[in-house]
């Protein structure tokens, strides 16, 4: 580790200049994260023509700001109005949107903020001691890996659902069925299209999550809209002591986990945010509170989140491999900036390599100083009279829908997911389950059939690798245990009252 | 009335898989891959089968107690026109015109009886958003009949 190159970087970040553009970066970032269907990647998409001409550590302070920025916003739009914009956002609804429905939206957001801090934090260390381990190990995962820990991510079903195991199952693999509607990625088949040529691409995950999720939340809002909100209803701020005692563990072991599997290329925070909260849920003293506004279950995803943004930079860093979506962009703005992420980048840009470390340190410190005594304001959100709420929130999920589709189609498409939402909600069909499949079943079918196809049709390629073999045991242990757990508890339950 | 709704929703269900698998077992094969497209959609097609089936027999244990008045559906029914209108006249209109319409008379009719401050929300936020899309992160909205 290159101390003098790490303490160059801190230096410009702590210049006034570099202080100001973090600070610009956050406060863009957080608002652009909000707005459903834009994420990190509209946020820095938006910044990078800005950046022409900039000093590249400058420009960089301003993309890390933006980049943590836009996560939180994401998890403000989920906690306050149940309108998760990225995959990312869905786990933090679970227990975020409850606890803003019992007036304690303050400490959820507060939680966010804090929790972020911490992911983001102790994923920047771990990155700056072990990032070319790291990488070297990032390039052992093949299909059949990335198959078995998507597996062990959907295993979370049986733990998203209070209720009927069965109609969970059900959610799910409804949700995995829409996820094959859509051009075959391996054969280039047109599957379940109906001959329109909207439906080639597949669904998309905004339209569906704000279909179900927003809208038919807004649905129950419509039957309740007579009701007043309570005043006093944001609650403090104020985490108290028993509150940080809660959910440190939480944050510590979530931090690392979230960063590990940031670290896979294309294993990003969709999947370790769910592991993240099954992981904390089985191991909490009350996981019954999970779903019903527990701090944990917010503090859970929203640290994954942020260690696992933090991580996906190591093979960006390293290897010049963009893990997702927002890498990718990133490795536009860096490119821009003319700098070539790669092997060679330590040893020929060592200013900028720690440059982009120093940054991602300032970058979370200013998230959480700035969006801390933003959180009152931004909560007043649901201070919004009833029926302008509504009208706003389809608004919201229209415009955003739109802004990334540009077809009517899509419009109906998402008044059709917010009527199935509604439906599946009065027939006691859980949600989570259902957007789960759809974003894991689409990525597994394809590994899935990558293995075979290099296997040539043998599943024996599953048993070959022993991290692939480990995680699919993990999978089928993490799955089958509710499932028995809830059986053996019924039956004791009907034994009790029997006797 | 609970325990017929479930059976319906699982005899749907069970239509619905055997649709599926149908439409899964015509797609066109191609013939240099183990595993074609249609091997996971027909799995898929029969484990909601076996799920909805197994759902027709278990005994329903939630408590369906709420019935909700006519009345309400019928507000729902009509906030779901106004967005099917927005839906189609978007294009139209343009989105600036179309958003305000919609802010202003959805608000007003779900029961908010200050005109004035929904005039001002109704005419801030569509113009808000019509500038931040178009101007900022140029994203071309529909401009519709506006000379802007």
């Amino acid at each position: 580790m290159d101390l003098h190159g790490l303490l160059t970087g801190f230096q410009v970040a702590f210049s006034l200049q570099g202080l100001l553009f973090v600070f610009i970066g956050v406060v863009v970032g957080t608002f652009i994260g909000m707005m459903p269907g834009l994420g990190p990647i509209a946020a820095i998409s938006v910044m990078i023509p800005i950046t022409y001409g900039m000093n590249p550590a400058i420009a960089l302070l301003l993309m890390a700001g933006v980049y943590y920025g836009s996560a939180y916003g994401g998890a403000s739009a989920s906690i306050l109005l149940n309108a998760p914009g990225t995959s990312e956002a869905v786990a933090t609804t679970f227990d975020g949107y409850p606890m803003a429905q019992q007036g304690r939206a303050g400490k959820a957001l507060a939680i966010a903020a804090l929790s972020s801090f911490v992911g983001g934090t102790v994923g920047v260390i771990l990155m700056t001691f072990f990032a070319p381990l790291l990488a070297r190990v990032a390039v052992v995962f093949g299909p059949a890996e990335y198959f078995a820990l998507m597996l062990l991510g959907l295993t979370a079903i049986t733990s998203l659902t209070d209720g009927s195991t069965i109609k969970a199952l059900i959610s799910a693999t409804l949700g995995f069925i829409f996820a094959t509607v859509g051009i075959d990625g391996q054969t280039g088949t047109a599957r379940f299209t109906f001959g329109d040529a909207h439906l080639l691409e597949g669904f998309q995950f905004l339209t569906i999550a704000l279909g179900i999720f927003a809208l038919a939340e807004v649905t129950s809002l419509i039957f309740k809209r007579k009701e007043k909100l309570r005043a006093g209803n944001i609650g403090s701020l104020r985490l108290t002591k028993k509150d940080f005692k809660e959910i440190w563990g939480t944050q510590g072991r979530q931090s690392i986990l979230g960063f590990l599997i940031g670290v896979l290329p294309g294993a990003g925070g969709s999947i370790s945010t769910l592991i993240s909260y099954t992981m904390e849920k089985k191991m909490a003293k009350h996981p019954e509170k999970f779903g019903k506004g527990e701090p944990k279950g917010v503090a859970a995803p929203e640290t994954s989140n942020n260690a696992a943004n933090t991580g996906a930079f190591i093979p960006l860093l390293s290897l010049g491999i963009p893990g997702s979506g927002t890498t990718a962009v990133m490795l536009g703005a860096l490119i821009v900036l003319g700098i070539q992420p790669g092997p060679t980048m330590v040893t020929d840009h060592p200013d900028v390599f720690w440059g982009v470390i120093a940054s991602m340190y300032i970058g979370n410190i200013m998230l959480l100083i700035i969006n801390l005594p933003f959180i009152p304001y931004v909560a007043k959100v649901l201070r919004i009279p009833r029926p302008m709420l509504i009208s706003l929130i389809i608004v919201f999920c229209m415009t955003g829908v739109y802004a990334t589709k540009f077809t009517s189609f899509a419009l109906f498409a998402l008044i059709g997911f917010g009527v199935f939402g509604y439906l599946m909600r009065r027939l006691h069909f859980p949600a989570g389950p259902f957007i789960l499949a759809f974003v894991l079943g689409g990525m597994m079918e394809q590994d899935l059939r990558k293995a075979l196809t290099i296997s040539n049709g043998s599943l024996k390629i599953f048993l070959d690798s022993p991290i692939a073999l480990v995680i699919i045991i993990a999978a089928f242990l993490a799955f089958l245990i509710p499932i028995l757990q809830n059986v053996i508890g019924k039956k004791k339950q009907n034994q009790g009252i029997s006797v | 009335m609970f325990n017929t709704a479930h059976k319906k929703v699982s005899l749907f269900l069970i239509l619905i898989s055997i649709f599926y698998v149908i439409l899964a077992i015509n797609l066109p094969t191609y013939p240099y891959i183990p595993v074609d497209s249609e091997v996971v959609p027909v799995g898929l097609g029969v484990v909601l089968f076996g799920l909805s089936a197994a759902l027709y027999f278990i005994k329903d244990e939630e408590k369906e107690n709420h019935k909700t008045a006519k009345k309400e559906w019928a507000v729902v029914l009509t906030v779901l026109i106004f967005v099917l209108l927005y839906i189609v006249f978007l294009d139209v209109l343009g989105f600036l015109l179309v958003t305000l319409l919609f802010l202003f008379f959805c608000t007003w009719f779900l029961g908010y009886k200050h005109f004035v401050a929904n005039a001002i929300v109704s005419v801030v936020v569509s113009c808000g958003l019509y500038f931040l899309f178009t101007q900022f992160l140029k994203v071309t909205l529909p401009q519709g009949i506006l000379p802007f």
